[in-house]
């Protein structure tokens, strides 16, 4: 077999366990301009993440060609990685799980669909967002791609593990202008089952985004009650939860140490991570080959667990959550499918609720406002005022600032309006107390 | 590697159906990268990337395509699929290629490749044993981190044109977690270079980046939340250049501005900044983080003036974004790798030097926030609007700095904040940073002297300014 030639060979250089993850994809992608096509790509990914233990220390290479002359570097980067590695942790390859509990994530119709009728999709969402409202100056892209992926594990213990999986993501971006200002919006739609186009409704999507924004100003500064659109609600969930990794927890650096079974969130807040849902980010094996399961991380608001992989457990004397994740040389834990379960007041019942605050429907700089390891953040936003429980002028050039935690403790509502995010999440609005808003 | 001969064929099979250019992009690039997680090498890793991404355009369209197939008929496998999506005459045939004579002002010196890995621990160490060394309780996690990159590059393309060249890079970072009863903060310092590993032996002290990273997370720890609302910002000079980065050298990229997507699409000649302003964006800088001798379409790298005096002046402009302005592309054109299709990007951007100097800016201010360090931040070029996020900031009252002050963002319309840059300082200084966008990840320097901007919008919690 192909790959026989590494282990083969690690044997030979004296590596005790080793493993390959192979990642091949199979890339379609195009977008339109003014109707015209702009780019259109096609390519053929290969990726290849090796490892392997030396006198118990893990050495890791990548490379994305596979032959005798890689197998080779592969074996000799791993030996002269792990050889420098002083880190005393456990390092583990693993055997496998009992039980695994498959989930299919490879919609064959997909390939069916022809180029054709994708094209024309894109044609008719170009110019339905054109004709949504003559305010709308510029369609600034469609975009169709997909991807078709097939993921490998093997190791020296035999365990084998392969899911095939596909989707596709359409695009629309617009910009609206009226009286000199200028405001963007876009939508996407992620799926892997061609049926659930609806083209019509992403363009009124695209539209409404952008065009709702004109006549946007900054409110009076001061604390609001809050209402968070469901993509919102997923970056903070998002960056709130990279702190329940038991890596974090166990090198000091998380505000969740100490709080196991703890309350740390308003009980409102139920997390949980579901990796065996069926969608597009369904994963039934983690990147280390152990098999996954949905779990509560905060229920009712107490902190039911921490995520692992193999080693943060073994040095707890536990089974790994499944949630090891691994991006090029990079390990790292992470939850697969996060959820924030809904509650089941409609959207307007929670703006009625309200009364008088400010709804926000986007946060930007995410990377540079929000400081995971602290949940500190004040970031760029977008929003409407709400004003007798229904929504007012929109708002433009705020900031929204707070702390993680505060955030989630503060939550006094969780909306029915569950939105899946192209980011793997899940999420319906919240209601939150109070928030610092900058405006004028 | 691929030879001319091939290289030929493969541009003659992509140019069939009527292309009216193509492209080989050969990259064959390794990366090494350690860290140090509380005093011990945790992880040491190995990458290497070896692929072929081909270009082809006609008129306005860009036809792409990449694969790590590089025998003879995967390649002309690919030409042949990707030239299948025009249906026209041919109109080009390549029957010789010339070498590209470029400078070479970023050479390969003393190659990562032959520097051991035990050498760059030791390096990394200084710093981190440094920080151990403290016995600090609050500091409760630090990271120390070296990764170094050789891209090798060759391109073929149907103006009858090649050219290959070995680049290489280093990085030296470290991150320090600090916490006490009021929760967590971190600090991080990170320089990098396109210079071998002398330079971090001689031009970048571990201990002082160790020291300062400690610095500002433990300040933090202690600082009070930074006022919000409208304020004169006085922005710290090189890393402080992520302002003008976002704000106004993304929508000057032709990427955006070609399609009118941008908000200075059509400004050329106007005056966009106040006349205190003038900015480059110049790929010529011997061994900077962000140059490059030609860049990744095989135009040589150029210095631009984009804004002289206040007055918008040039672009960064890639071929096909060029046809859409009537111009050539000006060396702007780059990717992260060979899986990227390339566009126009920035590479060496500052604000040039003004007259004032930092100490005459602060004086002059009454009262405002003066801001050092950042986190980065974002930009919608068609909008403007932009945001950053500080990491370390003070309150100035009456000419003077006084307490420092933590979680402030500012937020803008680059258009607006560019007319109310009011002094600039005598004190340029880059700094080095990763610029993500469609093309993918680049290294760029960001950089200007001290500046003062009469008024931003400043996003905290902790109240008004007084």
């Amino acid at each position: 077999m192909k790959y026989d030639k590494f282990f083969q060979l690690a044997k030979e250089a004296g590596i005790e366990e080793a493993e390959l993850y192979i990642g091949q994809s199979y890339e379609l992608s195009f977008s339109l301009f003014h109707s015209e096509v702009d780019n259109y790509s096609m390519n053929n990914g290969y990726v290849i993440l090796a490892r392997g233990l030396v006198n118990g220390k893990f050495g890791t290479a990548t490379c994305d060609v596979f032959n005798n002359e890689k197998a080779e570097y592969l074996v000799n980067e791993i030996v002269a990685n792990a050889a420098v590695i002083e880190n005393e942790d456990p390092q583990i390859i693993f055997g496998g799980s009992p039980k695994y509990k498959k989930i299919n994530t490879f919609n064959s119709s997909l390939a069916k669909v022809s180029v054709e009728e994708k094209m024309a999709a894109l044609r008719e969402l170009e110019s339905a967002i054109r004709s949504y409202d003559k305010r709308i100056v510029e369609v600034s892209g469609v975009e169709y791609s997909e991807s078709m992926s097939t993921t490998t594990l093997m190791n020296s213990k035999g365990l084998k593990l392969v899911q095939k999986s596909n989707y596709f993501v359409l695009v629309g971006a617009a910009l609206a202008s009226e009286n000199g200002q200028t405001k963007s919006g876009y939508s996407i739609l992620l799926d892997n089952d061609w049926s659930k186009v609806d083209v019509k409704k992403l363009a009124r999507e695209v539209g409404e985004k952008t065009v709702s924004q004109l006549g946007g100003s900054p409110c009076a500064s001061g604390k609001y009650k809050v209402v968070l659109a469901p993509s919102v609600v997923s970056s903070f969930m998002s960056a709130l939860i990279d702190s329940a990794s038991a890596e974090e927890v166990q090198k000091h650096s998380s505000f969740f140490e100490g709080k196991l079974n703890q309350k740390v969130a308003s009980r409102k807040v139920t997390i949980e991570d579901k990796p065996l849902s069926r969608n597009v980010f369904a994963r039934w094996f983690d990147d280390e080959g152990v098999a996954t399961s949905n779990k509560a991380i905060i229920k009712n608001g107490v902190l039911e667990t921490y995520l692992y992989n193999l080693t943060t457990a073994a040095k707890e004397g536990r089974e790994s959550t499944g949630n090891s994740q691994r991006s090029g040389s990079k390990i790292f834990i992470a939850p697969t499918f996060l959820c924030l379960k809904p509650g089941k007041k409609s959207f307007e019942q929670l703006l009625e609720d309200v009364g008088n605050g400010v709804y926000i429907t986007e946060v930007s700089g995410l990377h540079a406002g929000l400081n995971s390891q602290s949940g500190n953040f004040s970031l760029q936003s977008t929003g409407f005022l709400i004003e007798n429980g229904k929504l007012g002028q929109p708002l433009d050039l705020i900031t929204v600032a707070g702390n993680l935690l505060q955030l989630f403790a503060d939550v006094s509502e969780v909306g029915s309006n569950v939105e899946v995010r192209p980011s793997g999440t899940s999420a319906p609005s919240v209601v939150v107390k109070k928030l610092n808003i900058t405006g004028k | 590697m691929i030879s001319k001969k091939l290289a030929i064929d493969v541009l003659n099979e992509a140019l069939s159906t009527g292309a009216d250019y193509a492209e080989i992009f050969y990259e064959d690039s390794t990366s090494a990268s350690i860290s140090i997680d509380n005093g011990k090498v945790e992880t040491s890793s190995s990458t290497s990337i070896c692929g072929v991404g081909l270009r082809l355009l006609k008129e306005n369209q860009c036809i792409y395509g990449y694969t790590n197939d590089l025998s003879k008929k995967g390649l002309l496998t690919l030409a042949s699929s990707l030239s299948k999506s025009l249906h026209g005459d041919r109109l080009i045939t390549v029957t010789k290629l010339d070498m590209i004579r470029a400078a070479n002002r970023n050479p390969v010196t003393n190659s990562y490749r032959n520097i051991s890995r035990q050498e760059k621990i030791a390096l990394i160490k200084e710093g981190t044993d440094y920080i151990a060394s403290l016995n600090n309780p609050k500091i409760v996690r630090y990271s120390g981190f070296f990764a170094d990159n050789h891209r090798y590059v060759a391109l073929f393309n149907s103006k009858g044109k090649w050219f290959d060249r070995h680049s290489e890079f280093g990085r030296l970072a470290y991150s320090v977690v600090a916490a006490d009863e009021t929760g967590f903060e971190t600090g991080f310092v990170g320089p990098g270079a396109q210079q071998d590993i002398s330079y971090f032996h001689t031009k970048v002290n571990p201990v002082e980046c160790a020291k300062d990273a400690v610095r500002v997370a433990l300040q933090n720890l202690g600082a009070k939340e930074c006022p919000s609302g409208k304020m004169p910002v006085i922005i710290g000079n090189g890393w402080g250049g992520v302002l003008f980065h976002e704000s106004c050298g993304h929508p000057l990229e032709a990427s955006a501005v070609a399609k009118g997507l941008s908000c200075f699409t059509g400004k050329e000649g106007d005056y966009i900044a106040s006349p205190l302003v003038s900015a480059v964006d110049d790929s010529t800088m011997p061994q900077a983080w962000g140059s490059i001798d030609i860049d990744d379409e095989g135009n040589l790298g150029t210095k631009r003036q984009l804004i002289k005096d206040g007055k918008l002046t040039d672009f960064m402009i890639d071929d096909l974004n060029g046809r859409r302005m009537n111009r050539e592309g000006n060396g702007a054109c780059r990717r992260q790798n060979y899986r990227y299709i390339p566009t126009s990007r920035m590479s060496n951007t500052y604000i040039e030097n003004g007259k004032s100097t930092k100490e005459e800016i602060i004086k002059a201010t009454k009262l405002g926030l003066y801001t050092v360090g950042f986190n980065g931040g974002s930009v919608d070029p068609s909008t403007g609007e932009f945001n950053f996020g500080c990491s370390e900031a003070y309150i100035v009252r009456d000419g003077k700095i006084c307490e420092p002050v933590k979680g402030a963002t500012l937020i803008g319309k680059g258009f607006e904040i560019l007319k109310n840059i009011d002094m600039v300082g005598n004190d340029l200084d880059l700094g080095q940073g990763m610029c993500g966008a469609s093309s993918g990840s680049i290294r760029t320097n960001v950089g200007q002297p001290t500046i003062r901007v009469s008024e931003v919008i400043v996003g905290g919690r902790g109240g008004e300014l007084k």
